[in-house]
């Protein structure tokens, strides 16, 4: 399991487009992701659940994956997050 | 939620609003609640201050005012001066009895909200305890999707992909109602009893691949949703997979365990063709029988059985 804590520091948040830009990816690796807000826990997976966790510039979140290619995932949202999801 | 404050009470908490006026102590809204109880303080003002709730809300009924009101002016300070040495939380004027100048006076320079309700007393607590018992509730968000299938609350869970929205959505087109997809909020009421909800910002949208994000409120209409619903059953949509052996009688019943409250659950296997919809109706309806008393399967077995002894015998 690799757990990282992350800042998202974007203007707009993770608002549709970006959870878009996280799940599309998350949907190619077969281990399970999950965003964590608050304690509130989203699927990496499904865009309404990321979406519902109402992430906003400053939100602190915690993004833990379990199975197979877990880190090559982590690193990747990290990477989206820490570049204001411009690739 | 974060800090619940006073200031809930002029906000409004949750669904309901209590309709409460605030008269003075505005300074003191920014005060937490932390316990749900109340307090009436007839004992308190009579003299009597050992077991002084004073940090629960306190409720000033028709016998309270009625009290203060036939004190003369001095007993009057004396009360109000003991009352007030303690850090009261709130006071709560029920049936819009409005306390004299010199109690809010007090109020004011402590920093003790005082709010008036219309409403009666024994009303008003009975919604206050309503309200608050749900705020306090223990809380579990969960990724799934609950639908009200025939009036059975439907807790739809399973990895993404395997077609819980497809599903909620085809529940809906045959008259079902969605509560949240994906993101469900389950409030733990009572010992026995889970409610869920959706997410406030997601609302009833609903995310179907190949189309996107769309709105089943404004699609199907009003009756298409509800905001929230008991959870009576636990459905859990897998692929199909021909190595696992899948229930094939309902004679053993399975929970599934949420905030330390068991919900009968089955599992459904997915698989083109199979009318997933039409399963989870059946499931539901079947679950309603259980409800009044009728094991479908209970029932057969114990006929077959009978039958057999019957039958053995002659």
């Amino acid at each position: 399991m690799v757990e990282r804590d992350v800042v998202v520091n974007s203007d707009a948040g993770i608002h549709a487009r970006p959870a878009m830009m996280i799940v599309r990816e998350a949907m190619k690796y077969q281990c399970e992701i999950t965003l964590i807000k608050d304690d509130i826990e989203a699927d990496g997976k499904s865009i309404m659940s990321v979406l519902g966790l109402a992430i906003i510039s400053g939100s602190k979140l915690k993004i833990r994956a379990s199975g197979e290619g877990e880190h090559e995932l982590v690193s990747y949202i990290l990477n989206l997050i820490e570049n204001d999801f411009k690739v | 939620m974060g800090k619940l404050t006073l200031r809930y009470f002029i906000d409004g908490i949750g669904r309901i609003d209590l309709q409460l006026r605030l008269l003075a102590g505005e300074g003191g809204l920014d005060k937490e609640i932390k316990t749900g109880e109340l307090n009436r303080p007839g004992l308190a003002l009579a003299g009597f201050f050992d077991y002084f709730a004073y940090d629960r809300i306190q409720i000033f009924g028709q016998g309270e005012t009625a009290f203060m009101n036939q004190l003369s002016p001095e007993q009057k300070i004396k009360v109000y001066d003991d009352f007030f040495s303690y850090p009261v939380l709130c006071c709560i004027f029920t049936y819009e009895y409005r306390p004299d100048d010199l109690f809010l006076e007090y109020a004011e320079k402590r920093n003790i909200p005082i709010f008036l309700s219309k409403r009666s007393t024994t009303r008003f607590i009975t919604l206050f305890v309503h309200v608050i018992d749900e705020i306090f509730a223990e809380s579990v968000t969960l990724h799934a999707t609950l639908v009200d299938v025939f009036g059975v609350g439907v807790l739809l869970t399973g990895k993404s992909g395997v077609g819980k929205s497809e599903t909620a959505l085809e529940l809906i087109e045959r008259g079902h109602r969605l509560v949240g997809d994906d993101m469900v909020v389950v409030k733990k009421i009572d010992e026995s009893l889970l409610m869920g909800g959706g997410s406030e910002i997601l609302k009833h949208h609903i995310e179907i691949r190949g189309i996107g994000i769309v709105n089943v409120r404004e699609i199907f209409g009003i009756r298409s949703v509800r905001n929230r619903k008991r959870i009576e059953m636990v459905i859990l949509l897998e692929e199909w997979d021909s190595s696992t052996e899948y229930d094939r009688l309902g004679l053993d019943e399975k929970k599934y365990t949420i905030l330390d409250i068991d919900v009968p659950y089955i599992t459904v296997p997915v698989r083109p063709g199979r009318n997933i919809p039409i399963i989870i109706e059946t499931a539901a309806l079947n679950q309603r029988l259980k409800k009044v008393g009728i094991n479908s399967a209970r029932e057969l077995d114990e006929r077959i059985k009978k039958w057999i002894i019957n039958e053995g015998g002659k």
